[in-house]
Order: structure tokens, then C-alpha cells, then sequence
């Protein structure tokens, strides 16, 4: 018996928006509890929703890249439960008419590529937080999160493995981080999933009954969660059992799913359309407008940066591929005209850094301005790819300006081809063993020279220079 | 002289020839209030800040259009740091932090909230018999109802105790009282008036208005109650005239339309009475009378029942006992916190409401129920449409008949939801409304209800005012006539 | 409606009431269902529902953050609170 699993994700994205999706609360991030509140978040009696009209066009931004349905007239509708985070006893959401349709995302995983089609992204306002450890008996409830836009994003269960998912997650991530409508910082919330996972097997025409995961907000969690999940709806279904259709929640600690307290039992959302929130309409200038500002997404970076700048394949990817990168290179090249040392260096000392570090280019010492600096500096020969080295990794502890470095350590590469050419001639005077050794035939020795001139000028000279002033005098 | 059963004009004249200071206006309003304790027309009174309030305007005399009038404020509208409590043990002991939209206008107006009235708990009733505060009395007679829900606000006009109250109408709470307390209400169009700090019953019905002595007080009223609120997504962005400007015009040739379905033969002979003398005399003053058809009309309150508590389930969800308002004592778990906190705090005809709202809007039903009852209120909105295409107004009497007594309407709610049977259309079209007293039977008032197309309160208003110049049932007081 | 009807409605809407009341609550509901039964005479095929008497669409607002820090407000207006959340018995997920 062949199993298939069939996952489906919801992936829930916090837009970024300064303000909430109905009210003019802040929406940052951090702040002490319940002092992003405004009435209306709190559910006051008398008070009344007016929509974000920013989260509206953030949502567009991704039916556009996702080359999906925009559906100009949207509406919403009310989904009604009780939770104490949820402070109008319902959840303002759109049902009936999202804002945005179908649409289709390319993912790569297991070595291929993979078209997933998306249902539907709709707009909805995000819960509060329920702080349950931190007092004996009780739990604490913070508003500053309820209201926040939420741009939800369904796919089709059309996702076969936790690797697809996992690369539809990032494939999401990316698009939203490269639009700029959501932060993707996951470690505080700005993306969550629900991951739904039935099974059949392979020639049952229909789809198995599905679980909800909710709310897991990490890679390593969802591939967890759906390996047990698998692993669990199988010994169900092979000891004749059925899967209940169910919400569950992922135990991280103990590596397994669980069934949600009666909360989510026989709920019936009883969805109808918000009667103090009219149809909202996008006109179809907006439209264009927002189409023809859409940032650049990776794949198109990819392409420009090949065609445009010829940098090689794998460089273009690399940088394409993460927005801070790709920010931080394309900022650099407008400061300096060597766009391929630009790229070569930021793909290979600075990609290094980063990995020893574990952080984003963003959450470092090195700005834009400096970087292109130490870049000039190569191209100008001011100071050997070596010492530009030494330099990045100065600037990258302190912080400090690249010119500022090089004139205080001086470190300032030497050019002056006379002097370079009399320190080489006396290193040759003093060393006439080994000239005598390379003229007999050992070249390895030529490094020796070198090595030795470097010594001299404390690694100031140009090595260029100083193997064609060798080169001359030796040979 | 005394200020009671004088209108806003009256006072203003009083005030203005200094025949009467703001400050004595106010202590003569509390002690009125006081006198007529008996009635429980005022749940929350604000005695310091207004005579505050009047005193400084005795220093700094004002030429707002309100300016020292007392007004009795529903209380639905949410007053900042005054106890707001919808009639209801929910809230009870709540605070808004915040005023209405509709507050803050009449008081940047001028004019002084001297307290809030008593209303049927969250707006849903015909009498005022179910607020947790106890009923409110009509001062045509001991033990009958005023009308509801803004019974509070009727009585207190009615008894001459304020010249003007706000009420709101989401199937004739101002319009029923009004009409059993012999008083003027209007009911304008919806979203004329921001729902901002109204506290919600049902959304896409309710509207506040005003209650007065006259058309022409209640013009007044809704000139400084109407504004376009960014805060209200629903607020209308029209253009607002000022209401009292055509009061005078004459309505010779204007058509009155006579709504076929609205069986009068099954009213009380009297009742007809009141309606066909109001008829006569308009047809004096030179209108005409058209009968028209609204084939739907008569599906108007099984619409509204199915509608109203749908949204209204919805709407007092927030009322969990977590945030704001009455919580339980010593719960045990969360369920039980809302369960018993919303079991105690909210009545039997709330809890009826929320019920069937839940069960019209439960998966399986909301087809046959919820969206059916909105396609019906499209079909009785197109009527009037229709309608409006053949006359200026429509006329009707605006209940079944006199105030009745308190407890009388027995166990069954589907008679006291068959008082709004006139009321109700207006409410699920959007239309400006309003009942002006045109009869006493067995020394009980009665009003007649004009209906007007969309944004035309001035034509209803002027219509009703040609009727209160050339007659005097709006004059007539619970004692005795007033000059 | 039967009674099991009127429970899960009654969850539904978190509210409760007392066992001799079930009945008359049942009938009560049960007549109120009966009443509003009369829109199934009507013909609504094709009719769009109704749900704002308006015929316009929403206004919305700018991104623009100007709400003030109501803390101290709402935590006082609380039935049970500490000095930065609001507090309800221990919730188990």
C-alpha cells in the first residue's frame, strides 16, 4: 500500500503597515504590552472599523507577483468565536470576495521545479496574545498584536513533501520580503503557518480527510510536524481507523501533534458579510499604479544582474536571492564603477562573515557607502586585495570608515615602481644563494622573492608590480 | 416661569431675554427630574458638570445654536467618564473613555446633557419593560409603557421635564415612543448621523435621531446631530441642508402615498379615527393622497427578526466579561467566565435575540434564513423606490394603537414584535421617518408616521410642520393644555 | 429546533440558562422561527442580497499611525488586570 501526502498551507503574513488594518494603532513590534492599543482594537462598545488602504495595496503587490486574480471590489465578512485575544468576540476577515485570486508561485525542491497553484490571499485582522506562563492560575492578555494586517495565503493541496513545503514556505518568504510588504522576520511572528496533511493512496481519486497544524513559524518545525503527522495518520489508516478532521497543535518539545482543547470543537464561524465596512474598491489608475512600482522580484534581479552587468550565473543567483544582499549590492554599485568586484567580494569575504556571524547583512557593521569605498580602493589600487581583506574585517568589528582605516594603520599600498624596483634590487644583493637557485632552474624560489619584497613593505606593496619588477630583474 | 413643556425655540427666547439665567434653566431641569422620579425616565444623571456648565455660561454668554438648552441623552451613546450602560447589567458599572460622534456635536452646539435615559436593554424592545434598571413610566398614565426602546428619552420630553432628548431607531425606537408618548421623532436617513459611540444593536439599522416637541425642535436638533464622520465608514458624505430652512413652505399639490398592504380595517375603530381626521386635514391644507403598493411590506418584521438578531448576536460578542464591563464572580475556567458573565449580565429578551441570530447565521440555515431575509429587505426597498417615483411622502399611523400596560403584552414576544409592524420598513430601507402626534384616545396620544425618500428629511419635516402649525395635539400635555 | 438544537446554539453564544426554563426558551425560539418561516413564500431567485441600505462604497484610511496610548485607561476599565495585561483564569491549549 502506497501512501500520498497531500499538504496544503496557509501561511498567515504580517503586512507592513505602520498602522493597523483598522484602526490607527501602531503596528511595531516589541512594545510593552497593550500600549499599541487603540479603541477600537480593544472592542469598546460604539466603536468602528475604517480599512488600511496600504494593506490593501501591500496584498495587491503579491496577487501582482503572483500573477493572480485582483478582484477590484472586496469585501468583508465577520468569523464569529470566543477567545479573550479576540476582543469583538469575531474576527474581521474576507470570505465572500478576497482581494486577490488564483495565482501560481515556482518553487525548487528535490532537485526540481514545481508550479503551486494559490487559491486565494484575503486580508484579515490578526488576534492579540494570550501570555499563559507568566502567572499562577491566569493568563495575560496584550492587544498590541490584535488588529495587525494579515495578508492569509492558501494554496492548493498540491504540496507532496515536507521539502516542497518547506520550499514553497521560503519561496513565499522571499516573494513577500523582495515586495516589501512583510519583514519575514520569523522569529517574531511576521510569517505563520498552518500546514494541512491528509493522506491517500496513490489511485484513490479523492483526498484523504485532512488535520490542521497551526501556527508553526519555523522550517525545522513544519518538517517535523509533517514527518509525524505522516508517520501518525498512517498507522491509523493501516489499522482501519479513520483520521478525524481536527485542528492540532505541534509540541515542539515533544516532537509530536496533539489534538486543540475544545475550543475548535463543533465551531461554527456563522460567517457573514461586516455591515460597518462597505465594499472597498480599487480603481483601476491604483492598479497600474501599484503594477508599475512593483519591486523587483529575485528572478528578475537574476536576469538583470546577468544581462545587464554580466556577472556570472552563480554570483547573480546568490545575490538575487537575498534582499539584503541584493540591496546592499545595488546600492554599492551605485557608488563605484566596478560592479563585478562589487559582487565577486560581497558573494565571497563578506558572504563568509556573514556565515561565521549567523546574521543578515542588514544586522551588520557595514554600510552601503563603505563597502563601495573599500571596493574603489581595490579598483584604484590604493591597497592590495589583501589588505582590503584585513580592512574588511577592521571595518566589520568597528564599524569604522574603510579611508579613515587605511590612513591610520598605513596601510596605503605602495606604487612607486623605483622604490619597489631598489628595495627588489637589494633584496636580490643580499640574497645570492637563492638567485643563483632560481637561475639554476628553481622557479618555486620566485615566490621566495616575493615573499621577501612583501616582508619589506609590510605587505604594502602591489603584487602586481612587484612580480613585474621581479619578473625584470631576475630573468 | 417654568420651564416645563417649553421648546428649544422657548427656552432660547427665555434665555436670551434673560428672563431666565442658565443656571436657574438647569436647577429648575434637576429639580424637575426630581418631582418626576417616578416615572425612572434617567438611569444616570450629570448634575455637577452641567450646572457647571451653565454657570459658565452665565460668565461667558454663547451664541452656539444649543447654547444652555438641556438635552436628555439615550443611554446607548457612549459620554465620556459618564456611566454608560445600554440599559443593561453588562454594563452597569462601564465608563467610556470616549463620547459619540452625535454627543460631541450637540454639545459643541452648546447644548447640556443633563443625564442619560432609560432605554430597553441594548435597544431591543417595544416598552422599555426589560432594562435592568427597572421600567420606565409614559406620563399620560400610571403603569403604561412608554414605548421603547427610547422610552427613557420619551417620557422625559413628554413630561416636559427636558425640551429635547437623543433617541435612536433601529425598528422604531423613536418613532413607537414617540407616537405613545405624544411626542415629535425622527428617524433620519441612515448614515446621516455618525454610529461612532453608538453602541451597536444592529448595525445596518440603526440611526439616532431626535426627540422634541415639534418638527421644528426636532430640525433643529438633527441640524447639529448630522455630520460626516471619517470615524464611520457608514456615514453618509451628502451634503447636509439646514433642516429648519423649508419648514414654512407650503405643501399645496404635494402627494401623500397610502400604503395599500397596510390593512387599516384590523386597527381599533379609534385608531382609524385619529388617522382619517389627520387625513382630512391635510387633504385642507392642499395635499393629495395616492394609494401605492408595497407588495413586500407586509414581510417587513419577519425580515427584520431574522436580520436584527443576526447582527446583534454578533455585535454583543464583545461583551465576554474579559475587557470591560460586569464579569462574574470567582470563575472557574475561561468558559465559565463567559459563560456565566454573559448569562448574568445580559435579560431574557437579549438572550432570545442573540439565540436566533446565532441559529439564522448558523452553518446550514444561513442560506434559508440570513440571506434569504436580506433579499427580501432588497425586494421592500425597491417598493419604496418604486414608490417614490409617484409620491413625496408615505403616510401611516405609526403603531397599532395607544400606550398599553406594563406586563400586558403577556409571554409572547412575537406580539410586542408586531408593534414595530410600521415602524420596521423604514429601518430596513435606509429611509428618513418620523411620528408627529395627531390624536388622544381615551386621553392616550397617538402619532401618524411620514416616511420620506432618501435624504429628504426637509420634506417630511415640512409636511409635519405644516400639520403642527394648523393644529395642537403636539400642544397637549399629560395635564392639560399648554399655550 | 429541538433542544439539542437550542443547546449547541446556546454554546455557541456562550450563554446558559436554567433547566426549567429550557422549554419555554425552546417554544419561544421555536415560535420565532416559525414567524420569520414566511420568507420562504417569496421568490428571491436572482435578487442580490442587501446588506448595507447604502449604495456606495468604503472610504478608507491613509496609513498613518495617531492613536494614543490608552494603557492606563483600559487596564483600569478591566474586571481583573495587573500593571500590563489583562488577566482571565489559566487557559489550557
Amino acid at each position: 500500500m502506497t501512501w500520498q501526502t497531500v499538504i496544503g498551507l496557509e501561511i498567515h503574513v504580517q503586512l507592513s503597515t505602520k498602522s493597523k488594518l483598522f484602526s490607527g494603532a501602531s503596528t511595531g513590534f516589541g512594545a510593552e504590552p497593550n500600549t499599541h492599543v487603540d479603541l477600537i482594537d480593544m472592542g469598546l462598545p460604539g466603536v468602528l472599523p475604517v480599512a488600511n488602504k496600504d494593506a490593501f495595496f501591500k496584498a495587491i503587490r503579491f496577487g501582482l507577483a503572483t500573477n493572480a486574480e485582483i478582484n477590484q471590489v472586496s469585501t468583508f465578512d465577520r468569523k464569529n468565536y470566543f477567545y479573550p485575544d479576540l476582543p469583538k468576540g469575531y474576527q474581521i476577515t474576507q470570505m465572500a470576495m478576497p482581494i486577490v485570486g488564483k495565482g501560481t508561485i515556482k518553487i525548487f525542491a528535490n532537485g526540481e521545479e514545481k508550479i503551486i497553484n494559490i487559491t486565494r490571499a484575503h486580508l484579515e485582522e490578526d488576534a492579540g496574545k494570550s501570555v499563559h506562563d507568566l502567572f499562577e492560575g491566569e493568563t495575560g492578555i496584550d492587544l498590541n498584536r490584535a488588529g495587525t494586517p494579515l495578508l492569509e495565503i492558501v494554496s492548493e493541496p498540491e504540496i507532496a513533501n515536507a521539502k516542497e513545503a518547506i520550499a514553497y514556505f521560503k519561496a513565499i518568504r522571499q516573494i513577500v520580503t523582495f515586495l516589501d510588504i512583510c519583514d519575514g522576520v520569523m522569529a517574531e511572528g511576521s510569517m505563520r503557518c498552518d500546514v494541512n496533511v491528509s493522506m491517500k493512496k496513490t489511485d484513490d481519486l479523492e483526498l484523504g480527510t485532512r488535520a490542521e497544524i497551526k501556527n508553526i513559524n519555523s522550517f525545522k518545525f513544519i518538517e517535523r510536524a509533517i514527518a509525524f503527522e505522516i508517520d501518525r495518520q498512517v498507522k491509523i489508516l493501516e489499522s482501519g481507523g479513520s483520521v478525524a478532521q481536527e485542528t492540532r497543535l505541534y509540541d515542539s518539545v515533544k516532537n509530536e501533534t496533539r489534538s486543540m482543547r475544545s475550543k475548535e470543537e463543533a465551531n461554527d464561524y456563522r460567517y457573514f458579510p461586516d455591515p460597518d465596512l462597505l465594499p472597498v474598491v480599487i480603481t483601476d489608475k491604483e492598479l497600474e499604479d501599484i503594477r508599475a512600482n512593483l519591486p523587483e522580484l529575485p528572478e528578475q534581479k537574476e536576469k538583470r544582474y546577468i544581462s545587464e552587468i554580466k556577472l556570472e550565473g552563480s554570483e547573480a543567483r546568490i545575490i538575487a536571492s537575498s534582499k539584503t544582499m541584493a540591496n546592499m549590492f545595488e546600492e554599492a554599485c551605485l557608488k563605484t564603477d566596478d560592479s563585478k568586484l562589487v559582487a565577486k567580494w560581497l558573494v565571497g569575504e563578506v558572504s563568509a562573515l556573514l556565515n561565521k556571524d549567523n546574521i543578515e547583512i542588514d544586522e551588520s557593521k557595514l554600510t552601503a557607502n563603505n563597502f563601495a569605498s573599500l571596493i574603489k580602493r581595490i579598483s584604484d589600487k590604493t591597497i592590495s586585495g589583501k589588505i582590503a581583506k584585513s580592512v574588511l574585517e577592521e571595518v566589520w568589528e568597528s564599524g569604522n570608515d574603510v579611508d579613515e582605516i587605511i590612513k591610520d594603520k598605513g596601510l596605503v599600498q605602495i606604487q612607486d615602481e623605483s622604490l619597489l624596483e631598489n628595495i627588489a634590487k637589494k633584496i636580490i644583493e643580499d640574497n645570492p644563494d637563492q638567485v643563483n637557485a632560481y637561475k639554476g632552474g628553481k622557479d618555486r624560489l620566485f615566490g621566495f622573492f616575493v615573499g621577501q619584497v612583501m616582508k619589506e613593505t609590510q605587505g604594502k606593496a602591489n603584487p602586481q608590480s612587484v612580480n613585474e619588477i621581479l619578473k625584470k630583474l631576475l630573468d | 416661569m417654568s420651564i416645563q413643556f417649553k421648546t428649544i425655540k422657548e427656552l432660547k427666547k427665555m434665555l436670551q431675554s434673560k428672563e431666565i439665567s442658565n443656571k436657574e434653566m438647569l436647577e429648575d431641569t434637576f429639580s424637575l427630574i426630581e418631582d418626576n422620579k417616578h416615572l425612572n425616565a434617567f438611569i444616570t444623571l450629570n448634575k455637577e458638570a452641567s450646572l457647571k456648565k451653565a454657570e459658565n455660561l452665565d460668565n461667558n454668554p454663547s451664541e452656539l445654536p444649543l447654547a444652555g438648552i438641556p438635552i436628555a441623552q439615550k443611554d446607548l451613546f457612549c459620554t465620556k467618564d459618564l456611566r454608560t450602560t445600554c440599559g443593561s447589567n453588562m454594563l452597569s458599572n462601564f465608563i467610556p473613555p470616549y463620547s459619540a460622534t452625535v454627543i460631541e456635536n450637540l454639545e459643541k452646539a452648546g447644548c447640556i446633557s443633563v443625564g442619560k435615559t432609560n432605554m430597553d436593554e441594548f435597544a431591543m424592545g417595544s416598552s422599555t419593560e426589560t432594562s435592568f434598571f427597572g421600567n420606565t413610566e409614559n406620563p399620560w398614565g400610571q403603569g403604561l409603557v412608554p414605548g421603547g426602546s427610547s422610552g427613557g428619552s420619551a417620557s422625559a420630553v413628554a413630561a416636559g421635564i427636558v425640551p429635547a432628548a437623543s433617541g435612536t431607531d433601529t425598528g422604531g425606537s423613536i418613532r413607537q415612543p414617540a407616537s405613545l408618548c405624544g411626542i415629535t421623532g425622527l428617524k433620519p436617513t441612515y448614515g446621516r448621523i455618525s454610529r461612532w459611540g453608538m453602541i451597536a444593536f444592529a448595525s445596518s439599522l440603526d440611526q439616532a435621531g431626535p426627540m422634541a416637541r415639534t418638527a421644528e425642535d426636532c430640525a433643529l436638533m438633527l441640524n447639529e446631530m448630522c455630520s460626516h464622520d471619517s470615524k464611520d465608514t457608514t456615514s453618509l458624505d451628502e451634503n447636509i441642508p439646514d433642516f429648519t430652512k423649508n419648514l414654512n413652505s407650503s405643501i399645496r399639490g404635494i402627494k401623500i402615498g397610502l400604503v395599500k398592504e397596510f390593512d387599516l380595517s384590523k386597527l381599533d375603530s379609534d385608531v382609524v379615527k385619529v388617522f382619517e381626521e389627520s387625513k382630512k386635514h391635510y387633504e385642507s391644507l392642499g395635499a393629495e393622497f395616492v394609494e401605492i403598493s408595497l407588495p413586500n411590506i407586509t414581510l417587513s418584521v419577519p425580515t427584520y427578526y431574522v436580520v436584527a438578531p443576526a447582527e446583534c448576536s454578533s455585535n454583543l460578542s464583545r461583551f465576554d466579561g474579559v475587557k470591560f464591563g460586569r464579569r462574574c464572580e470567582n470563575p472557574k475556567d475561561l468558559e465559565d467566565l463567559y459563560v456565566r458573565s454573559r448569562s448574568e449580565g445580559f435579560g431574557d429578551e437579549v438572550k432570545r435575540r442573540i439565540l436566533i441570530g446565532s441559529y439564522v447565521l448558523s452553518a446550514g440555515f444561513y442560506d434559508a434564513y440570513y440571506k434569504k431575509a436580506q433579499q427580501v429587505r432588497r425586494l421592500i426597498k425597491n417598493d419604496f423606490v418604486a414608490a417614490f417615483e409617484k409620491v413625496d411622502v408615505i403616510m401611516s399611523p405609526t403603531t397599532r394603537g395607544t400606550a398599553f400596560k406594563a406586563g400586558s403584552m403577556g409571554n409572547d414576544p412575537i406580539q410586542m414584535y408586531l408593534e414595530d409592524l410600521f415602524t420596521i420598513p423604514a429601518n430596513l430601507a435606509g429611509l428618513p421617518a418620523m411620528s408627529v402626534p395627531n390624536g388622544i384616545v381615551n386621553n392616550k396620544p397617538l402619532g401618524m408616521q411620514l416616511i420620506g425618500n432618501f435624504l429628504e428629511e426637509s420634506k417630511i419635516l415640512q409636511v409635519a410642520h405644516s400639520y403642527q402649525t394648523s393644529t395642537d395635539w403636539h400642544l397637549k400635555t399629560p395635564n392639560g393644555e399648554i399655550s | 429546533m429541538d433542544k439539542k438544537t437550542v443547546r449547541t446554539i446556546a454554546h455557541l453564544s456562550r450563554l446558559t440558562f436554567e433547566e426549567k426554563n429550557e422549554e419555554k426558551i425552546t417554544n419561544d425560539l421555536n415560535n420565532i422561527i416559525k414567524f420569520v418561516d414566511q420568507l420562504n413564500d417569496v421568490d428571491t431567485a436572482d435578487i442580490e442580497p442587501l446588506t448595507s441600505p447604502l449604495e456606495k462604497t468604503a472610504k478608507t484610511r491613509s496609513d498613518n499611525v495617531n492613536a494614543e496610548n490608552r494603557k492606563e485607561v483600559f487596564l483600569n476599565n478591566a474586571p481583573s488586570s495587573n500593571e500590563d495585561y489583562i488577566l482571565v483564569p489559566r487557559v489550557v491549549e
